[in-house]
């Protein structure tokens, strides 16, 4: 039983970071009923941001740059969590100002039309960055590495999944607990409460579509230093995402935080025995889960799936 | 409903088959002086194919299933394992490709024909996912990803004679006639009853199964259908690649012939495969020669056509064609897109 | 023996009881209304008789064979047919080859994947047959989505009787038609009363009361009152209720 403890954390862990990265997937389908198939491509753009921020060129003009360079490293890394997503959140608007045009059609359009941005942002991330690997560099106090029991636990793994447990907490009070929240729910797919309420339907679609690709890009800069990073990240994160939130059921929150946690589970102990099929394991998992239960473990009814 | 339409549907071959067939059977003369090459002529041909039997599911059926990829490798793997371990004939190989695809296929459609929407669509990736990993997993079976290599060529024996197929051209002329054939079969199964009941379930699953129809059988069999015909074009390309390779069965790649088939048109027109086909693979040698952004593109043409032109190219070329308005064409693209995934809650 | 027999039907969703202990007898050739308050159950129950939704408890019998739980297309196929209150066509479809695809013989070649759908022309005929009889005679090449309301109301229709039925299950075909619209349906029905058994939802009492030869009142999951509509205008229910102030 003991030598299965660190495959439990480690699936755990794991699973807080899948969780994670769904996360800005969840709210876009939840809230807007809109599959983005970019998710995955800001995830990575995130990442690449990220790294461009924190490495020896900044993409700032020539003073800024030094002042920026001289910073403690804990400093940018910090500024950095802010910088990156909100650069990817500018992305983000763009695809939004294209993905209007698909409102109150089908579900589809928006999925197909974000499958073509995500086809864009990987080749743009091809053409600047080209295909070799990248490491994103992060603060000493996170990195390394500690002692438990008889073995060595990464320490950047625990602070990950340290920092997805706040940002779900975080989203989830966001969500649940303020006006904005309540707003947003009430009326993100449902147009008609929102325009009875005086709201403006256009900033708020916007808005919950940006925070979702920010969302994605904050993952994005989380994992890349355990995935590191390359142009293939982005269908690496997007279908995990995806699937937790089929697994987990369209529209339920915490649906999706345990499919991130069962995903993680199933990959980190398939991956302890055998790990030439570790990535295989989830597939399974969906497909036993979707083919008993209609819409995953607590999904809701909605247009996805008519 | 036009009437020259109606004749077309009830004819085993049509005007357009026959012209497209013998416009084909010059490329070779020719493809050459415009700066391609033949082997360009057989992999549009067989991808042709493969969007084609795709779009048994995607385009008459309504079926999003977006892991198609599988079984078109499947059927690459299978012509080249049949060829190496149990006899190298041509005809009995790509039969093995059919049948396996298949057999596969109907495994999937076990598991997914009684979902719809968004979990139907993510259960076909995931099967499509669980098959990719496969493939580059089992080393042994199937070479991983370095693929399965020295798959031959196969002679196309006919009892009273026997046609080398190794060179490019011959090659082409043989899928050529097999592609013919397909096309003619496909065409009658698209405009049977039983492709009539396919396009009704489409519409309305509910409604046909009040009619009778047990839906679950017929979107479990087109699935499979669609599967065979795949994993037979798959058999062709491995032929045509001497190997067979992991990459077809994955996401990406599955995507591309999802793409091909919106762009062509594949939602309003039986030849929209075909055409998005040939755009993309031309495109792809074309602006590939010119610049390395090509797939940076083609992605901006996909989101132009599916915010703008959801009919397809061959929509707004039928619509020409038959004086019809475009409205009415793009109307319909925007239907059988709306039907893929909001079904009969968005009508 | 009555050709339905329902015994004892229940149906629940999670905790919420739908239908409650639902008996219905309709021998053939009756016309059998039901009527009701919005969400009494009727659309339900019709779901239960058509085999969309399997009862947690009781039993159907057609014809003195048990169908129970059977998929809805089995029930179909041993010739019930069903209107839907929510239209239910083949949009893309003409007025024609929505009704063909119900024809039992279309139907018997559904696996026939070698001929042409058009090809025989005995089943455009029988088609075109069944278009006439609702009035739609002249709209057979017509897309279904191109039809006006009412029109879409009788294919509606349409598409049911093409399946010759035994049993014809109506929900609400009068529901959005103009008083034209109701007269003329209220003569298809007349015409088609007693050639077949029906039953029918239906909100529109003057059309309720004057067709049907027996009505079944459902509220809240029960059958609360039923008889001849003469008889239930004496109802002390019906009156409560005043859903028989129309009659």
């Amino acid at each position: 039983m003991f030598d299965l403890l660190p495959h439990i954390l480690n699936g755990l862990t794991l699973g807080l970071l899948f969780a994670l990265i769904a996360l800005g997937f969840m709210l876009i389908v939840g809230l807007m009923e809109q599959i983005n198939l970019a998710h995955g491509s800001l995830f990575a753009l995130g990442a690449y941001f990220a790294m461009q921020l924190m490495g020896p060129r900044p993409p700032f003009p020539p003073d800024l740059a030094h002042a920026w360079l001289a910073m403690p490293l804990g400093w940018r890394y910090v500024a950095t969590l802010i910088l990156a997503p909100a650069a990817v959140g500018v992305v983000g608007i763009a695809i939004e100002f294209c993905m209007r045009r698909t409102y109150g059609k089908d579900p589809l359009y928006g999925l197909l039309l974000t499958f073509g941005a995500a086809m864009v942002i990987e080749e743009t991330i091809r053409l600047t960055w080209g295909t070799r690997d990248y490491v994103l560099q992060v603060p000493q106090g996170v990195s390394g590495g500690f002692l438990f029991g008889d073995l060595i636990w990464s320490t950047y793994r625990f602070y990950a999944a340290g920092i997805a447990v706040a940002i779900i907490g975080l989203v989830w009070l966001l969500i649940e607990k303020t006006s904005f929240g309540a707003t947003v729910k009430a009326g993100a797919h449902d147009s008609e409460i929102v325009r009875a309420l005086g709201i403006n339907l256009t900033r708020l679609r916007l808005l919950v579509f940006v925070f979702g690709t920010m969302l994605a890009a904050i993952a994005g800069i989380i994992v890349a230093p355990i995935w590191g990073i390359r142009p293939h990240m982005g269908v690496d994160a997007v279908i995990p995402a995806f699937l937790v939130i089929v697994l987990g059921g369209v529209g339920s929150f915490w649906g999706a935080v345990v499919a991130g946690l069962l995903v993680g589970l199933a990959v980190g102990l398939t991956g302890a025995y055998a790990s030439e099929w570790s990535l295989l394991s989830m597939y399974v998992l969906l497909v036993a889960v979707v083919t008993v239960r209609a819409r995953g473990l607590w999904g809701k009814k909605s247009v996805l799936e008519a | 409903m036009i009437p020259t339409q109606k004749s077309d549907s009830e004819r085993l071959i049509t005007p357009t088959m026959l012209v497209l067939f013998l416009v084909l059977a010059t490329v070779p003369l020719w493809i050459a002086r415009v700066g391609l090459y033949p082997y360009l002529g057989i992999e549009i041909l067989i991808w042709s194919l493969y969007a084609l039997a795709f779009n048994l599911v995607l385009g008459t059926a309504g079926l999003p299933s977006f892991g198609h990829g599988a079984y078109f490798g499947i059927g690459a793997y299978a012509f080249g394992l049949c060829q190496f371990n149990i006899v190298a004939n041509l005809w009995i190989c790509l039969a093995a490709a059919f049948v396996i695809a298949g057999l596969a296929g109907a495994l999937v459609a076990l598991f997914i024909s009684h979902r719809r929407g968004i979990y139907y669509a993510f259960m076909t990736i995931a099967f499509g996912q669980i098959f990719w990993t496969l493939a580059i997993k089992s080393h042994k079976v199937t070479g991983g990803e370095d693929g399965l290599l020295k798959i031959a060529r196969l002679p196309a024996d006919l009892g009273f004679a026997s046609f080398d197929l190794a060179g490019n051209v011959a090659f082409y002329y043989f899928v050529l006639i097999v592609f013919a054939l397909a096309v003619i079969a496909l065409w009658r199964l698209v405009h049977s009853p039983y492709g009539r009941v396919i396009a009704a379930i489409k519409q309305s699953e509910t409604r046909a199964a009040h009619l009778g129809y047990n839906v679950w059988l017929y979107k479990a069999s087109i699935f499979t259908l669609s599967a065979a015909v795949s994993g037979f074009a798959g058999g062709l390309f491995a032929m045509a690649q001497l190997a067979a390779f992991p990459d077809v069965m994955s996401l990406h790649q599955s995507g591309y012939v999802v793409m091909m088939t919106l762009v062509g048109g594949g939602l309003v027109s039986f030849w929209g495969p075909v055409v998005g086909v040939f755009l993309f693979l031309i495109a792809r040698d074309v602006i590939g020669a010119l610049t390395n952004a090509w797939m940076l593109y083609f992605g901006l043409l996909f989101m132009a056509v599916v915010l703008f032109r959801p009919e397809g190219v061959a929509g707004a070329i039928t619509a020409a064609w038959q004086n019809r308005s475009l409205h009415s064409m793009r109307q319909q693209g925007g239907s059988a897109l709306r039907l893929l995934f909001g079904g009969e809650r968005w009508r | 023996m009555a050709l339905i027999e329902v015994a004892g039907i229940h149906v629940r969703f999670g905790d919420r009881v739908v239908l409650e202990s639902i008996d219905l007898a309709v021998p053939e050739g009756e016309f059998h209304g039901l009527m009701g308050p919005n969400g009494a159950g009727k659309t339900t129950f019709f779901n239960v008789l058509t085999g969309r939704v399997r009862p947690s408890r009781g039993s159907i019998r057609l014809d003195g064979e048990d169908v129970t739980g059977l998929g809805s297309h089995r029930i179909a196929a041993k010739g019930v047919a069903r209107s839907f209150q929510i239209m239910t066509l083949f949009d893309d479809f003409t007025a024609r080859e929505n009704v063909m695809v119900g024809l039992p013989g279309f139907r018997a070649r559904g696996f026939d994947m070698r001929h042409a759908a058009d090809g025989d022309h005995g089943f455009a005929k029988e088609a075109s047959e069944v278009l006439t009889t609702v009035g739609l005679a002249d709209k057979g090449d017509v897309r279904a989505k191109d039809l006006s309301y009412g029109d879409r109301r009788a294919l509606e229709i349409a598409v049911a009787l093409g399946q010759n039925p035994r049993v014809l299950c109506l929900d609400e075909p009068t529901s959005g038609l103009g008083s034209d619209g109701v007269r003329r349906l209220a003569a298809l029905v007349g015409r088609l009363k007693g050639k077949l058994t029906i039953v029918a939802i239906e909100h529109d009492m003057e059309f309720l009361f004057s067709l049907a030869d027996r009505i079944s009142v459902i509220h809240w999951g029960q059958v609360v009152a039923r008889g001849a509509p003469h008889e239930l205008q004496q109802n002390e229910w019906v009156k409560r209720s005043n859903l028989g102030r129309f009659a």
